[in-house]
This record gives structure tokens, sequence and C-alpha cells, in this order.
């Protein structure tokens, strides 16, 4: 696919496939399941739709109905299976194998891949094998995700006066939150007719949901289209589906009308209504119906591997940085954890534990084991930034005491729990975090720190710089002060601009992307130290093609403003960076670093690194001009616009610095950044990072476009201001 | 404020807490008794799907009581709340002849565990006020507890939807308890 679309620059050629492809044998769902509280025998599975789902009821049953749903009406929980955990997990994939085999190739592909898999650090070997797997998200094979809902009703007909029961809804898609509604009406109806057909009733509904018209993104533009809050972004796309769907619809038409035209055509028509534009990209709107019921669905366009269900950020972000601004509590030193101190932020301590690969619960005793399950799947998706993976995977967003033995089998979880007798077995985890009392602890069992050798080398290299042995850094090893200048983590910054992002009500989104950018940040960070201390690094696959000076640039990585900030940050990183390696995320990002390597269209420099020197240091205007030169002339396929974009985030300046070559001094300069101008607004979705470039910038690109010369624009259509949507630069 | 005052009151007068573990057979009548300590009050209960756990103060003593659901099937759980537990509240219901062998059997297997071995023992002999219902002592016969050896143990008659013996059985608690109660922080 790739080398298909290079020929091309503006648009996407050939027919677009969708994501969820009509004719696909995977189901959106694949399980429902009902379970009970029995009041002589405790959790009991009652009905499972259409088969069996594993040989382990009691496990499931007792998942679904969470410690003290007696007290509450309504219950949300969720959770995961997956072979990784336990053994029941391990028969339910045997299981889907065997329904799998009738599949077509591609799910004998998946097949082979769920048998190679024995442990998660193998599990994305093939992945790089072709595009259709590299959407999948890969990860091997997916989770099965359970959102689950119980209800208690009081019943004076019944034995001891209640009944408990719930339903969960079993599938392969991460964005299960959209069957909350359904489940709510469901578990209605199943109350007042327990039987296997109320499931089947919900089983054949979801399953025909149509989500054929979502298309399907590479993942430089699925990159793109998070990172943006534009709400037409790649809306060509989703037009494209349409008039491939009613080009097929014709043609079935004209195909099979002698048999009943009048019929058809109605059915054309009524489609031809249908067929709507998003209103925002990043969700595709579809319907359920249910019981005659229909239920509006709004799937996720764009997911990434670590984002499953709702959740906020901004919750679990409140939840635990109100009560340390109000009186912050000292945290026990721990090398990995504490990195600014006994002060650090809570955070900044979730995230060290999160990277580190520790041990964290999340406890909310007297909540609903939802919110849990929300903090959970928050805390995977904030460490995971999008970047990293392998959270997740390892999440437990609700379980209880009786999954305990399994729990500690995992090393490194992040579990949910509402019972506060995990707060009494400090054993059993390295950090707590209770989330009405929005505190964290870290354990007083927990598992010191080791020296390794990167720390070593560091210390040998630049002693000035190098973290004392509770993983502080050299300024801030005296006595614990909380100013930000202080802190050469520079994470207090990072907190308090986030803090204000949230008082100013930014949003979610703008959230997830400032966690986006601290993670690939501290990726790239960890990378410099790699090649520093270890003198090469599985974080930066292609530093040689970057430094050979292909188009007159070379470097690679990190910018830093000098050799001071570097040695200062890497300092205060040593010890995350060093507990980081070895972990299960730490495996997963080098090998999606290469994969992303091989797909990637310009190897030949490093965009970031050339972008960053344009926004951080003070260039020469020959430094300058060789970078803007150098982008203008390896920037020029879809796809290489595609990547351009992706170091160019609408909420970190967008094209602000590519668009000052305007103004350079010299000729070509501005005659090349010009062109590479053209380019991206004759981009489907460049012309978006066009359009929201300062006035000042697009005054100065008509100035230049002027002064260029007509002679050389009369071949083309002129592509001025407004004229970007239209004409789509074809060579 | 407020806090802070009965904090330091609680300083002078020598508040403690202590952690108690109620167990026993399903529909024993645990969540009863622990919701007639709390708000003194008869509530309707249903099944404790997991857990309860409350805080009930009685004489200066704050009771951190923890009631675990009691089918068979999730029986295995209760060793998770061992730890920490200054006292075991057993409950029985008087009226179950045909299981107190089954509740025989498992309070001494909690009682023998490592973790239980400087607990309190308490056994509320709860549903007196149904006809027929065992007494105190032939409960006590019925439990064998004179084998517990190196055990201090009580056996009160209660009557959870009263109230009747409940705040004896805390008394006996908080006066027998072997080793020093946390201070309350």
């Amino acid at each position: 696919m790739p080398v298909v679309r290079r020929a091309h620059t503006g648009v996407t050629p050939g027919k677009l496939k969708s994501q969820y492809p009509a004719d696909s044998p995977e189901r959106h769902v694949e399980y429902i399941l009902v379970a009970a509280f029995h009041v002589d025998r405790g959790p009991i599975m009652e009905h499972q739709y259409p088969g069996a789902i594993s040989g382990d009821e009691n496990m499931l049953a007792e998942l679904m109905l969470p410690d003290q749903a007696h007290m509450r009406k309504e219950d949300w929980t969720i959770f995961f299976l997956h072979k990784d955990t336990s053994e029941e997990a391990g028969r339910v994939d045997k299981k889907r194998k065997g329904k799998r085999r009738k599949g077509g190739e591609r799910d004998e592909n998946r097949t082979e891949f769920d048998t190679a898999e024995d442990s998660d650090e193998e599990e994305s070997g093939p992945e790089a094998a072709t595009e259709d797997q590299e959407v999948e998200g890969g990860e091997g094979p997916p989770l099965i995700y359970v959102l689950n809902l119980v209800n208690t009703k009081q019943d004076n007909t019944a034995k001891r006066g209640a009944v408990v029961k719930a339903m969960a809804i079993c599938t392969r898609h991460s964005f299960l939150h959209i069957y909350k509604p359904l489940l709510l009406l469901a578990l209605e109806e199943y109350f007042k007719s327990p039987i296997p057909e109320t499931l089947a009733l919900l089983y054949d509904a979801v399953n025909s949901m149509d989500l054929s018209l979502m298309p399907r993104l590479s993942s430089l533009e699925k990159h793109i289209l998070q990172a943006s809050d534009t709400k037409d972004l790649f809306i060509e796309k989703f037009e494209l589906m349409i008039q491939q769907r009613m080009a097929e619809d014709s043609r079935s038409n004209s195909i099979s009308s002698p048999e009943s035209p009048s019929k058809l055509n109605l059915d054309l028509a009524r489609h031809g209504t249908r067929y709507l534009t998003p209103r925002d990209t990043h969700e595709f709107e579809s319907k359920v119906i249910y019981n005659q019921i229909p239920v509006p669905i709004k799937v996720p366009t764009s997911l990434s591997p670590e984002t499953v269900g709702d959740f906020s950020l901004i919750k679990l972000i409140q939840a635990f940085s109100a009560p340390h601004a109000s009186s912050a509590q000292p945290f026990m030193l721990h090398a990995h954890l504490t990195t600014s101190g006994a002060y650090t932020h809570p955070i900044i301590v979730l995230v060290n534990a999160l990277l580190t690969q520790k041990r964290v619960i999340f406890l909310g005793h007297n909540r609903p084991s939802g919110e849990v399950a929300e903090a959970v799947l928050a805390a995977c998706a904030l460490v995971s930034g999008t970047i990293l993976r392998g959270f997740t995977r390892h999440a437990f967003p609700y379980t209880d005491l009786t999954k305990i033995d399994d729990l500690l089998n995992v090393p490194g979880f992040i579990a949910g729990v509402t019972n506060p007798a995990f707060a009494h077995h400090p054993e059993w985890w390295d950090l707590l975090c209770d989330v009405p009392a929005g505190r964290m602890k870290i354990s007083p069992r927990i598992e010191p720190a080791q020296v390794t050798d990167g720390l070593a080398n560091f210390q040998q290299q630049n002693p000035a710089y190098a973290p004392n042995m509770n993983g502080s850094g050299p300024s801030s090893s005296g006595p614990p002060s909380l100013t930000p200048n202080n802190d050469p983590t520079n994470d207090a910054p990072f907190i308090a601009d986030l803090l204000t992002s949230i008082a100013s009500r930014h949003g979610e989104s703008a959230i997830r992307s400032k966690f986006r950018q601290y993670i690939t940040r501290f990726t790239r960070i960890a990378a410099a130290f790699e090649e520093s201390v270890y003198g090469a690094s599985a974080l930066y696959v292609g530093a040689t093609d970057a430094d050979a000076g292909s188009h007159g640039v070379r470097g690679h990585g990190f910018v830093w403003a000098d050799e001071h900030a570097r040695a200062r940050e890497l300092g205060a990183n040593v010890w995350r960076i060093e507990g980081w390696r070895n972990t299960r995320s730490y495996y997963a990002f080098i090998q999606d670093l290469a994969a992303a390597w091989e797909r990637r269209p310009i190897r030949s420099i490093d965009l970031a690194h050339q972008h960053d020197r344009l926004r951080s240091l003070k260039l020469s205007h020959d430094e300058s001009a060789a970078i803007y030169l150098a982008l203008a002339a390896c920037v020029r396929s879809y796809d290489e616009v595609c990547q351009l974009l992706t170091v160019t985030p609408e909420n970190n300046a967008g094209l602000f610095y590519l668009s000052l070559g305007l103004f350079h001094p010299r000729a070509e300069v501005r005659r090349a950044t010009v062109e590479l101008l053209e380019r991206i607004m004759g981009h489907e979705a460049g012309r978006h990072f066009w359009a929201q470039l300062g006035r000042f910038a697009k005054t100065a690109f008509s100035r230049v476009r002027r002064e260029v010369g007509v002679g050389r624009m009369g071949s083309r259509e002129g592509s001025g201001e407004g004229g970007g949507m239209d004409s789509r630069i074809v060579r | 404020m407020g806090g802070q005052v009965s904090k330091i009151m609680g300083k002078l007068f020598g508040s403690r807490e202590m952690r108690l573990l109620m167990l026993g057979l399903d529909a024993a009548g645990k969540t009863t008794i622990l919701y007639k300590l709390k708000l003194n009050q008869d509530v309707t209960t249903i099944p404790t799907v997991g857990f309860n756990v409350e805080t009930v103060t009685y004489k200066n003593v704050k009771f951190n009581v923890w009631d675990v659901g009691g089918q068979d099937k999730i029986r295995p759980l209760w060793r998770h709340y061992f730890s920490g537990t200054q006292g075991l509240i057993f409950v029985i219901d008087s009226n179950d002849r045909s299981r107190i062998e089954e509740a025989r059997q498992e309070l001494h297997r909690i009682i023998l565990d490592r973790e239980m071995k400087e607990a309190l023992l308490l056994v509320f002999a709860n549903k007196q006020d149904i006809a027929g219902a065992m007494t105190p002592t032939e409960v006590q016969e019925k439990l064998k507890l004179n084998q517990l050896k190196d055990k201090i143990w009580y056996v009160v008659p209660s009557c959870a939807t009263t109230g009747e013996g409940l705040f004896e059985g805390l008394g006996w608690l908080s006066n027998n308890v072997k080793t020093p109660p946390q201070k309350s922080k």
C-alpha cells in the first residue's frame, strides 16, 4: 500500500478499505454472559451466549459481581480476559481458534500468531508484515474486553429480600463503553425474562451494527488524527467510502434489477439518504436497533492500543492533585518513583511507577467499582501517551480478593479494587492509590531500585550531574523544596502547565496530547541517555542514516540548548530510564520503533530533530537554510507530508516554525518554503494545518509566491490562500 | 478544628482502635449485627456480596468491624482478612442445628491459622429470640471450644434485631485485648 500511495501526493488513491468490513468473519461482540449472586451459593453463572466462554465459570461470575454490589442499585465493571494471567483464559483462546478456523487467510495468520505467543514479550513479532496488521494495533491477539453491568433489586418475594444479577458483553474492540446503553436495556429485559433468548436478542442486535463505512487509516494518519481537534480532518476518506458504497450499490442494483426493480430502487433511495459523512471525523456514528429501539452509537475512528473504554485523564489528575496542592505529604523515597524528592507530584510518581513496571493498585472503598476501573484505564492511557504499550494487557480494571493469587503472579500490574483489605497487605503492591482520598502511598515493602551499569557509566561521565541514591538529582538532594526551578526533571513545570490547562478547560484531548508529548519526550531523552552511556540505543532507529548528512543536514534525536542542559536533564532521568529498561513497555516500544521504521517514508533525515532545531536553537542563516532546503527536498509525497505533520501537531505551534522559512534572507529558501507549504496545503490533512496558520505567515506566503515569479507558478493551477482545497498536487 | 480537638481528647482519655473480623456461615446475621451496632437500627439486610466494613465507637474504643460474606464458595477468602485482626467475632445461627457442625469446622480452621494466633474469640450465639434456640452452653459444646488451647474465648447469647448481647460482646473484647491496641491517629 505505501508504495502505491507514494506515487501520488495529495489524495489517497485506489480503493479505500473499511476498518470493519461488512463481510468480516469477526463479530463485534463475541459473548453475552449473565451471572447472579445466589443466596446460598454465592456468585454463579446463569447463561452464556452463544456458547460457554470458559471452563472456569466461577472466576467470571465472581468478577461480574463486584464487592459490595449489594450496597448500590447499579454498578459497572470492566475486566479483561487473556491467557497471560490464568489457565482459563488460555482455554478461552483455544476456543477462539476453533471458531476462527473458518475465517480467511488473515485469520489463519492470526491464529498462528496466537500459538506462537507464549509470553507477552514476543507479542509483536510478525506485526510489521502487512499494513493490515499494523492497523490492528500490532499487539498480538487482542484481549477480550468485558463490560459488565450489575443491578441489585429489592424484591420481597425473593429469598432474603433481593436479587443481584449482572450482564456482560465480551468484545475484541477496546471501545467497549459504546455498549453501555444497550446493557442497561438488556439487563432490565433479563430481569423480566431470565432466559437465553434475552441474551440472543442483544447478541444479534449488537452484531448487526454496521461500521463498514469507517475508513481504514494508516498509522501516520491515525497519529495525525489523534493529535488534532479538527472536526473534518480526513473527511475525504469518509466521502470516498460513501462513493465506493454507492457505486457498489448501483452495480448490484443493475445486476439484479430484473428480479425486483422496484424494491431495489427503493432500497437505493433510502440508502442514498442514509450515507452521511460524520460531523466529527474522530467518531463514526452508527446505531444498534435493540428490541425496536434505535440506540445511537459513536465509535472512535482512530484508536490507540492503550485506550480502552471511556475515561478521563482530567478526573484522574484532579483526584490526586487537589489533596497534594492543599497539603502535600512526603513520600517515602524510592529512586525510581520520587524523581523530584519526597514531594514529587503524585501523578509523576504514578507515571514513574508504571514506566518502571511496579505493582499499582487503585483503591476506591465505598465507591462504585466502575470508578476504580476508570482510574486504572486512565492510568494506562496516561503512561502510554499512545506511544508505549503493554499496560492494558497487565491491567485489572476491577478485581477482588478472589483473584489475588493470579494477580500476584503478574510482575507489574495495574489493578482496581474496592476492598480496603488490600491496603492492609503492603506486600501485594508497590504503589497504592486511594482514589476517594486522592493520596498515594509507596509500600514500605517495595524492592529498592538496583544500581545499574548505566548509572555507574553516567556517574563516571558526568560526576557533577549524577543523581544520588534516592533518585533525586544533585540540586534537589538538599532539603525538600517545592520550587520548580530546583527540579532538573522539568516535571514540576509540566504538572503546573497541565493543571493550568485543566483549569482553563482546554479539555480532555488537550491533556491527552500533553501526555503524548511528555512520554515522547521521555523516550527521546532515554534514547539520548542510552547512546551516551552505552554507546548505542535501540530506542532510536536510523541514527546512521540521519547523521550521514544527505540533503545537507545531519543529526538525530532530542535537541538540548547546550551541554549543561543536556547533562542536567539526563542526570535527572537516569534512575527512571534505568528502571524502564527491561520492562515490557520498553521492549514493546523497541519492536514498535523497528516496525515503524520499516514503514517510514523519510529515513534520511530526522524530521523531529530538524524541526526541534528550528524551534529551540539559535541557528545561523546557513544552518536554518540547510534545514528548510532539506525539508522541501524530501517532503514530497502524500505519506511524506503525513510524516512531517506528525512532528508539527496543531497544539504545538503547528506549521509556525516551517512558515518562518518565508522570512529567510535567502531567496531560494523562501522559494523552497513556498513549495513545501504548497504541498502541505494540497494535502488532505495538511490543508487544515495550513488553515490554522496565522495571518502574518499567510500574507508572507502570498508575497513570497509573487516574488519568486509568476512564471514558475503559471504551470500549476493557482494554489493560493483559498485554493488549497481544490488544487491537489498530483506529482 | 473539630478534628484537632477530638484528637487531643483522644490522647487525654486514651481513645483506642481495634480491628475486628466478623465471620460465620451465610445467613447467621453478621450484617444485621454490624448495622445494629453502627446505626442502632434493625435494618433489613440482603446477602453480602464480598464484605461490609464499618467503624463502631463504644466506650471510647473505635472498633473497625469487618463483615465478610459467608457462602461456602467465598469462605476461602476469609484468610485475606486475618492479618492485623485483634478479635474474631464468630456468629452462629442458634436455630440452625443442622449446620452447627459445619460452623465448628470453619471456626477451628480459622482459629488454627498462624495469623489469627493473637486474636480474641467472641462467639455470638445469635437469634436467641426464636423459640428452641440452642443455649450458649450448648453452642459452646457443639463448637468444642474447650479443645481450643491458648485461646481466650467467650460466648454471648445475642439477638441482632433487638441488640441484646451485642455491646456486652464488644465490652468483653476491649477489656481482654492482649496486644496493646493501636493509638488512634
